[in-house]
C-alpha cells in the first residue's frame, strides 16, 4: 500500500485545499495518472499517482485544507505480492529490464483506469465546447445518464434537482432561492490574501498625475520603425528605475526580527485579471530586461494566466506589484498591497486632457492617473512622492530611459 | 553530411507516417493548417507494413482454411487442403501496396508535402532532417512525435537467429513452421497461436503462470477450451530460462508453474510482449521534455507535451499500443493545434483479436463490475443458438452483456464468436450513448444475423432470450 502525500509543489507551499478528486475509490491508477485537484494560494496543481494500482482509500474530503505531508489517499500497488514471489526471477533480469523504458502488452485490465462519463459522445462535446467539465454536470435522471438539457441547465449556472420524492407544493410556495456560488479555490485564497494584507499593513494611498504625451510620441516613432512595444513595457523599466533610487518600495518588513529587507532582486508582479479571478504571474529580473524583453514577458505571462498554464515558478517571488487596469478603464482606485511588499502601483486610464506646456500656451496632452498604495509602518508620504515624481520624469521625458540603459 | 545554414519555415510538422501520423496529417489539412509529414521508412508506419494489416492478411487466410470441411458440407472444395505461402505472400505484398499507395495519394491530394528521411530535434522548435548526404533544417510552429514504437527482446535471449521471430517477422515467413512456439499472451500472440494452428503448424503456447488473457473471465475460459480443443498446447511459465538456437530447431526452457525445469523443442520461436517507444534517435529528451515513469513521452488531454510546441501521439505516449489509439489522439492533437476543443477518452476502446473465432471485449468485465460494488446484472447467450451462426456453420462462441441491476445501464459487452469485429461497433457506440437495457431491445434486428444475439443477449438480462433455455427465477439472480 501506497500513501499519497500533499507535497511540496511550488516553492513555499505550506498546505492546499483539495478541490477534486480525478479518481474514486476502486479505481485502476496507472503510473502518472492525475489523481487529485489542490488549489494552493496561486494555482490549481494535480498530483499524479507514483505508481501503478488500485485506489484503496481516500483519506480528505473536498473542500478540506491540509498541510503539506498530509495523506490524501492509499494505493495498492499493482502486484505487489507477487513482485515479491517472483523477486528471485526478477534480480537476474532487472538491470537490462530497468534500463529501457517499456510497456507490457495484454496486460489491459489492471493498468487500463476505468473512469466512465455517462453522457453520450454530442453531450460531451456541448459540454467539451462550453469550457464545461461534464462530471461536474447533474443529471436529472436517477440513473446518473446526463443529457443535453442537463448541459444546458448547467450553463445557465442551474443544476438538475435529482433528489427523490420532491413535494413539488414546498415549490409553489418558497421564494427565489438565491444562485450559489462555491466560495473556494482561488476566489478563497483571494480573500484571504487581501484580508491579511489589509489587517497588517497600515495602507496610505497617494495618487499622481503623469503626462503620457512624449512617451507616446516615442512609441509611435518606434512603431513607425517596426518596433512595436506596448505601453506597460515603458511604465515597467521606468518603474525599476525609480526603485534602485528608492530602495525602501522594494523591501519587506520583517516584524519579528524587527528589521527592514531590503531586497536586491527586482521582481515585478504583474496582477492580471483571469475569468477564475486575480493572478499575479511575475517577470524577473526586470533590472536585468531590456523593455523589448519586458514586452516579451508581459505578453506570454499575461497570455499564459488567462490560460491558466502558468508554471509555479513564474508566480513566485515578487519584490513588488503592478496593477495595469488602464485598459480596463479605471481613473482612480485604493489598491490593496500583495502583502508581504511594501508597495503597489495601480496605472489607470490615459485620457486627453487640456494641459498648460512651458510657453504656457493651452494644448492637448495625455494625462494618466496613477494610485500608490504602500506601508506607512516603512515609508513616509514624502518619499513616496519623491518616488512618483523621479518615476513622472523618466515617462515624461522618455529620452531619459536611455540613461539607465544597461 | 552537409549542415545546412539555412533554415526552412515551416508551420506544423508531423514525424512519423504511421496510421495516427498519416491521419493527422490529413485531419490537419482538412482544418486549414499547412502540413508536412516526415517518415524514414515506408508510409502507413509499422501497421500497414509490418503489424496490424499483414498480420489480418495471415488470420484471414486462417479463418478461410478453417472453413474446409463447412465447405465440404455445402458441396464445395476438396479434401486435399491445399495451402501454398508463397501465394499468401505474394497477395499480402500485393494487398500492402494497394493500401499503401491510397495512403500516399491521399496525403498527395490533402497537398500535405512528405519529406523522407531521420530527424534529430536542434531545439524545441527546430529539427533537422537526415536524408543519405543531405541535411536539411526545419523551423515549426508545432510538431507532432508520432514515430511509434519498436518490439524489444526478453533480456534471457542474448542471440537472435532467424528461428526466433519478433511481431514484425513472424509475417514475413515463407514456409509454415512445423512447431511454432509462442511465448505471450497478448491478443498478437494469440492471432498468431491461432492462425499458424489453422494454417497447418504445430503451435505451443509458452505463458507467464500469472498471465490472463485480456478479456473477460468467461471469454478467457472459452478461449482455454477452443485452444485445448485445436491441440494448441498452453504451458504456464514460472520462470523463463534459456533458448537454445541451431540449425535445424530452437529450444525454449522455463520454470513450470509445478517448479519444474521443461525443455520444448520446436521449429520457430515467436516473442510478443514488450516495446519500447521510438524516441532515443530523436535526442528530444536533452531539451528536458517529461516523460512518463515507463519512458513514454507524458502528454496532457489535447497530446501537448511539456514543451509546448511539441505534440506526441500513439505508441510515444505509452498506453495501449492500438493504431485505434494513434489515430484518435492524431485528430485530437491536429484539433487542438487549429483551436478545437478535444477530448480523448480511452475507456471503451475496443480491445480486439482476429483470432478464430475472433473476440473482442468493451466495457467492464464481470469480475471488474463486481469488484467496483455494482448489482451486477450478466447474461451470456451462446450462438449455438442463434439461426445464421447454425446456417454459415459457426456455432462457436457467445455475446456477454453486463449490466447495472439498479439503472438498467449496460457497462460491458464481449463477444468471441464470428462476425465480433464487425459487431464491435455497435457495443462501442451503445457504452459510449450510456445505453440503457431497453435502448438495446426496442430496435429492430435484421433475421437472420448473428446481430440478433446481441439482442438476445440483452433480453437474456432478464430471463427472456427466446433462443435459449428458460431460466429459473432462482438461477436468474445468480448468473
Amino acid at each position: 500500500m501506497l500513501e499519497v502525500k500533499l507535497h511540496d509543489i511550488g516553492e513555499g507551499m505550506t498546505e492546499g485545499e483539495v478541490i477534486h478528486y480525478l479518481v474514486k475509490v476502486g479505481d485502476s491508477v496507472m503510473t502518472d495518472q492525475p489523481l487529485v485537484e489542490v488549489q494552493t494560494d496561486k494555482m490549481v496543481a494535480e498530483l499524479t499517482s507514483p505508481c501503478s494500482g488500485i485506489v484503496k482509500e481516500i483519506r480528505i474530503e473536498v473542500g478540506q485544507t491540509v498541510q503539506v505531508g498530509t495523506s490524501l489517499l492509499y494505493i495498492e500497488i499493482d502486484e505487489a505480492a507477487r513482485a515479491d514471489r517472483k523477486s528471485h526471477v526478477e534480480t537476474k533480469q532487472s538491470a537490462e529490464k530497468k534500463a529501457i523504458p517499456s510497456i507490457k502488452l495484454g496486460e489491459k485490465s489492471p493498468h487500463m483506469p476505468f473512469k466512465r462519463v455517462l453522457a453520450a459522445p454530442y453531450t460531451r462535446k456541448i459540454a467539451r465546447d462550453n469550457n464545461i467539465n461534464i462530471e461536474d454536470v447533474k443529471a436529472s435522471d436517477s440513473s446518473g445518464r446526463i443529457t443535453e438539457d442537463d448541459v444546458f441547465r448547467f450553463l445557465q449556472g442551474k443544476q438538475a434537482d435529482t433528489e427523490p420524492n420532491k413535494d413539488s407544493r414546498l415549490t409553489e410556495v418558497s421564494q427565489e432561492i438565491p444562485n450559489e456560488i462555491p466560495f473556494r479555490g482561488i476566489r478563497k485564497k483571494i480573500a484571504e490574501k487581501m484580508t491579511k494584507s489589509l489587517f497588517t499593513i497600515p495602507h496610505v494611498t497617494h495618487f499622481d498625475e503623469v503626462n503620457m504625451t512624449n512617451l507616446f510620441k516615442m512609441r509611435e516613432q518606434l512603431k513607425a520603425d517596426g518596433e512595436s512595444v506596448s505601453v506597460s513595457a515603458f511604465l515597467i523599466k521606468a518603474l525599476v528605475i525609480s526603485l534602485k533610487d528608492f530602495p525602501i518600495f522594494n523591501a519587506e518588513l520583517d516584524e519579528e526580527n524587527n528589521r527592514i529587507l531590503l531586497k536586491k532582486n527586482y521582481h515585478i508582479g504583474i496582477a492580471t485579471n483571469t475569468e477564475s479571478g486575480l493572478i499575479v504571474p511575475v517577470i524577473h529580473d526586470v533590472d536585468k530586461k531590456s523593455i523589448k524583453e519586458i514586452n516579451q514577458d508581459v505578453k506570454e505571462l499575461t497570455a499564459k494566466a488567462i490560460a491558466g498554464k502558468l508554471r509555479p515558478f513564474e508566480m513566485q517571488n515578487s519584490t513588488f506589484t503592478v496593477s495595469n487596469v488602464g485598459p480596463l478603464g479605471s481613473t482612480g482606485a485604493t489598491p490593496i498591497i500583495n502583502y508581504p511588499e511594501t508597495a503597489l502601483i495601480a496605472f489607470h486610464k490615459t485620457k486627453k486632457q487640456p494641459i498648460v506646456n512651458e510657453q504656457d500656451e493651452i494644448v492637448i496632452g495625455h494625462i494618466m492617473t496613477l494610485s500608490m498604495a504602500f506601508d506607512h509602518r516603512v515609508a513616509d508620504g514624502g518619499t513616496a512622492i519623491a518616488f512618483t515624481n523621479r518615476f513622472a520624469s523618466l515617462i515624461e521625458q522618455p529620452h531619459k530611459l536611455m540613461m539607465e540603459m544597461i | 553530411m552537409v549542415v545546412g545554414e539555412i533554415s526552412q519555415e515551416r508551420d506544423l510538422i508531423i514525424i512519423g507516417g504511421g496510421p495516427g501520423g498519416y491521419s493527422a496529417a490529413i485531419r490537419g489539412a482538412q482544418l486549414g493548417l499547412s502540413v508536412t509529414l516526415i517518415e524514414q521508412a515506408k508510409m502507413g508506419g509499422v501497421c500497414l507494413n509490418e503489424g496490424c494489416i499483414p498480420s489480418k492478411i495471415f488470420t484471414h487466410a486462417a479463418g478461410k482454411r478453417s472453413e474446409t470441411a463447412h465447405l465440404q458440407d455445402l458441396g464445395m472444395g476438396t479434401l486435399d487442403n491445399l495451402f501454398d505461402i508463397k501465394k499468401l505472400v505474394t497477395y499480402k505484398t500485393k494487398v500492402i501496396d494497394q493500401l499503401r499507395s491510397g495512403v500516399e495519394s491521399l496525403c498527395n491530394e490533402n497537398k500535405i508535402e512528405i519529406i523522407r528521411g531521420k530527424v534529430t530535434f536542434l531545439a524545441v522548435d527546430r529539427i533537422g532532417v537526415e536524408n543519405g548526404h543531405q541535411f536539411d533544417i526545419f523551423e515549426f510552429k508545432q510538431v507532432i512525435i508520432a514515430t511509434g514504437s519498436s518490439p524489444i527482446m526478453p533480456s534471457i535471449i542474448q542471440e537472435k537467429g532467424e528461428r526466433i521471430l519478433l511481431p514484425h517477422e513472424l509475417f514475413k515467413l515463407e514456409e509454415v513452421p512445423k512447431h511454432l512456439i509462442v511465448r505471450g499472451h497478448d491478443y498478437i500472440a494469440l492471432e498468431a497461436a491461432s492462425s499458424f494452428a489453422a494454417l497447418g503448424a504445430q503451435v505451443s503456447v509458452v505463458i507467464d503462470d500469472q498471465a490472463v488473457f485480456p478479456f473477460d473471465e468467461s471469454i478467457n475460459k472459452e478461449l482455454n477450451r477452443l485452444f485445448k480443443k485445436r491441440k494448441l498446447k498452453i504451458h504456464k511459465e514460472l520462470e523463463f530460462i534459456a533458448t537454445n538456437e541451431t540449425k535445424h530447431g530452437i529450444t525454449l526452457t522455463f520454470q513450470t508453474d509445478k517448479n519444474v525445469e521443461e525443455t520444448i523443442s520446436g521449429s520457430h520461436l515467436f516473442v510478443s510482449g514488450t516495446r519500447r517507444p521510438n524516441l532515443e534517435a530523436l535526442g528530444i529528451s536533452r531539451f528536458g521534455i517529461v516523460l512518463t515513469g515507463e519512458g513514454f513521452v507524458k502528454v496532457d488531454g489535447n497530446m501537448q507535451s511539456s514543451i509546448p510546441t511539441i505534440y506526441a501521439i500513439g505508441d510515444v505516449t505509452g498506453g495501449p499500443v492500438l493504431a485505434v489509439k494513434a489515430i484518435k489522439q492524431g485528430k485530437a492533437a491536429v484539433a487542438s493545434i487549429a483551436g478545437q476543443q478535444t477530448e480523448v477518452d480511452l475507456t471503451f476502446m475496443p480491445v480486439i483479436a482476429h483470432t478464430i473465432p475472433p473476440i473482442v471485449s468493451v466495457g467492464l468485465t464481470e469480475q471488474r463490475a463486481r469488484d467496483f460494488g455494482l448489482d451486477v446484472r450478466v447474461s451470456q447467450f451462446a450462438l449455438g443458438g442463434n439461426g445464421y451462426a447454425t446456417i454459415t456453420g459457426k456455432k462457436e462462441g457467445f455475446i456477454k452483456v453486463i449490466s447495472d441491476a439498479t439503472t438498467e445501464i449496460i457497462q460491458g459487452i464481449h463477444m468471441i464468436g464470428e462476425g465480433a469485429v464487425e459487431m464491435s461497433g455497435s457495443f462501442v457506440q451503445l457504452l459510449e450513448m450510456a445505453a440503457k437495457e431497453e435502448d438495446i431491445k426496442f430496435p429492430h434486428y435484421a433475421h437472420p444475423g448473428f446481430n440478433e444475439g446481441l439482442l438476445e443477449a440483452v433480453e437474456g438480462l432478464i430471463g427472456q432470450a427466446i433462443h435459449a433455455a428458460p431460466v429459473s427465477e432462482k438461477d436468474l439472480s445468480t448468473i
